[in-house]
């Protein structure tokens, strides 16, 4: 199967000194659902940032769907990015605009500054958006302001701006996390659906073994900024699983 | 504590402590003047200071000592150390010298209370008789606040981006352009509107032109401050949302950053309206037109009654805009 995601060697040192990422090397074939895990700070959030250059990493090199994302600028950057669908912990709608709105910033990557600022007219696009938001079952919630929407109707609304993108890629940085078990597994549902129905690459960092069992195919654990295992989800027991969190930690049960 | 902060921080506290003392013996000088006219030479004064301040800060009581090197004996109270003493009698000598220098005089303002009769009279019985001519006046301030502020939003606005420190790149450039723009705001907002009424009253001649142009300049100035300090205050998240999708810088801005900020925007740019108006009556007495200069005229004129009319009607105007502006803020806020 095609290679998706490459990292060669990565490196990032903040400039206060944190060694985020001690030189990763990973491969991520095509279609695969990648759970990240480890302990806050472990270099989670930093790797899945310098996948598109939210973050610039220090040395390394990147190549998703055979492009040097690390070499790219400007506009070439651009292009990149919009393959690259990314969902967040806090959701980062823009809370005072109607989900509908939301939902079309996703296309920005697509359009010129003339194009994105009279979105409304556009009934293509429109007609595109409604379709994602009724993919997450949100269409009625279309004119509503996302900050009147509950958490997982608020991720969805992101999942939807992420589709928007039609991407090859999807970056999830702990997406669930702010969320109750019950949504949390109802937003994981949406996620493993375009993993297996559209073929998306999912990379998604994780706190709960339980929902990484269910949806990952594959598990990468990080800690201090190496990797520390990679393999099946089934592959990880207690003895892994302590390796991963320290000796301390016990497996919370969430179904 | 490294030690190149040591040096500093003890070069400041001897500083604060010569300056203090300088200070100090100016202020007997000064007094000693008023009262026995025989002030101690500018000379005298100098070295006086230099030699109290460097005896205080070698014998570690200073007030330099407790403020920048705050280790030696800082639990003491007060007014059982030496620094807390010093400080008094600064603080003491400064009222003293102030008293005397506002000339204050407890006497005559209970006693010539009759001077002002003429004054409070007029108000009381104004001349409505003008009335007309008071309410063009009026208008005139008004709208020349209101444009003064319409003029200043779409310049501030912009002006604000590249003044935000979060949305400047961290390179030379983004550096560059961000200090200069902060630093002709803040300069030209510590230019009160009442020197820029002046110079353009000189430059488009005495009239409601130059009010407008002076409180124009000053409200660039300070809603560029205000705006780029509510970009810097902005959730961060929906920003780093948008880049993310693939969009240029500009658009990240209009999408990102504006939505969070057009409601703030709009209260601060009433609000601002309502200083203008206010501002806009004092710009007047210096020939920025409208109500303040008509105000200065009958002031001349020593026609109470007039006066009268007019400070009821700016009354009235700063009452009403206070309360509007106070009522579409808190509506906006729910926005």
């Amino acid at each position: 199967m095609k290679i998706m995601i490459e990292l060669k060697n990565l490196q990032k040192v903040y400039a206060t000194g944190t060694h985020a990422l001690k030189g990763i090397d990973l491969k991520v074939k095509e279609g695969e659902f990648c759970i990240l895990l480890g302990l806050s700070g472990s270099g989670k959030s930093t790797l899945l940032r310098c996948l598109n250059r939210l973050i610039e990493p220090t040395s390394g090199d990147i190549y998703i769907d055979g492009i040097n994302v690390v070499a790219a600028k400007g506009k070439k950057l651009r292009y990149i990015r919009r393959k690259i669908a990314m969902i967040f912990q806090q959701f980062n709608l823009i809370k005072n605009l109607s989900s509908l709105t939301n939902v079309l910033t996703g296309k920005l990557g697509y359009s010129t500054l003339i194009h994105s600022l009279t979105f409304p007219q556009h009934k293509d696009d429109v007609k595109t958006a409604l379709e994602n938001l009724k993919r997450v079952g949100l269409k009625e919630f279309a004119e509503k302001k996302t900050r009147n929407l509950s958490g997982g109707q608020q991720q969805r609304v992101a999942i939807a701006r992420a589709l928007m993108q039609n991407p090859k890629v999807i970056l999830a940085d702990e997406p669930v996390a702010s969320l109750d078990p019950a949504t949390a597994d109802s937003v994981m549902q949406y996620l493993g659906e375009l993993n297996k129905s559209d073929n998306m690459t999912v990379i998604c960092s994780l706190h709960f073994l339980s929902l990484a069992r269910k949806y990952g195919t594959r598990v990468v654990a990080l800690k201090d900024g190496k990797i520390v295992f990679d393999g099946t989800p089934v592959e990880i027991d207690e003895k892994k699983f302590k390796e991963i969190y320290g000796e301390d930690a016990e497996e919370v049960e969430i179904r | 504590m490294k030690k190149e902060n040591k040096f500093k921080l003890s070069l400041q506290a001897i500083l604060t402590d010569l300056l203090f003392w300088i200070y100090i013996f100016g202020c007997v000088s000064f007094l000693m003047d008023r009262w026995f006219e025989k002030a101690i030479p500018g000379n005298f004064v100098v070295i006086f200071g230099i030699a109290a301040g460097l005896i205080s800060f070698v014998l570690g009581l200073s007030a330099g000592r407790k403020v920048f090197l705050p280790t030696i004996r800082t639990d003491r109270k007060w007014y059982k150390s030496f620094w807390g003493w010093s400080v008094f009698l600064i603080l003491f000598i400064t009222f003293v010298v102030g008293w005397n220098l506002v000339e204050v005089d407890l006497y005559k303002l209970f006693t010539k209370f009759r001077n002002a009769g003429g004054i409070m009279s007029g108000i009381f019985n104004p001349n409505m008789d003008i009335l007309i001519v008071c309410l063009t006046a009026l208008a005139e301030t008004i709208y020349l606040a209101l444009l003064a502020t319409i003029f200043a939003i779409p310049l501030a606005f912009i002006l604000s981006f590249f003044a935000a420190r979060n949305l400047m790149p961290k390179t030379f450039l983004g550096n560059t352009v961000y200090i200069i723009i902060r630093t002709i705001a803040t300069l030209f907002r510590s230019i009160e509107a009442i020197v820029w009424a002046i110079i353009f009253s000189v430059w488009v001649g005495i009239g409601p032109f130059a009010g407008m142009l002076a409180l124009m300049i000053h409200s660039i100035a300070s809603l560029t401050k205000l705006y780029s300090e509510q970009i810097e205050n902005i959730d961060p998240g929906p920003v780093e949302a948008i880049k993310a999708t693939g969009a240029s810088t500009i658009q990240t801005w209009i999408f990102g950053v504006v939505p969070q900020i057009i409601s703030p925007y709009l209260a601060f740019t009433i609000y601002r309206w309502d200083i203008n108006v206010r501002m806009a009556t004092i710009v007047g007495f210096v020939g920025g037109g409208g109500i303040g200069l008509l105000l200065l005229q009958q002031q001349q004129l020593l026609r109470w009654q007039n006066v009268g009319v007019i400070i009821w009607l700016i009354a009235a105007v700063v009452w009403i805009m206070d309360m509007v502006s106070a009522k579409v803020r808190e509506k906006l806020q729910g926005m």
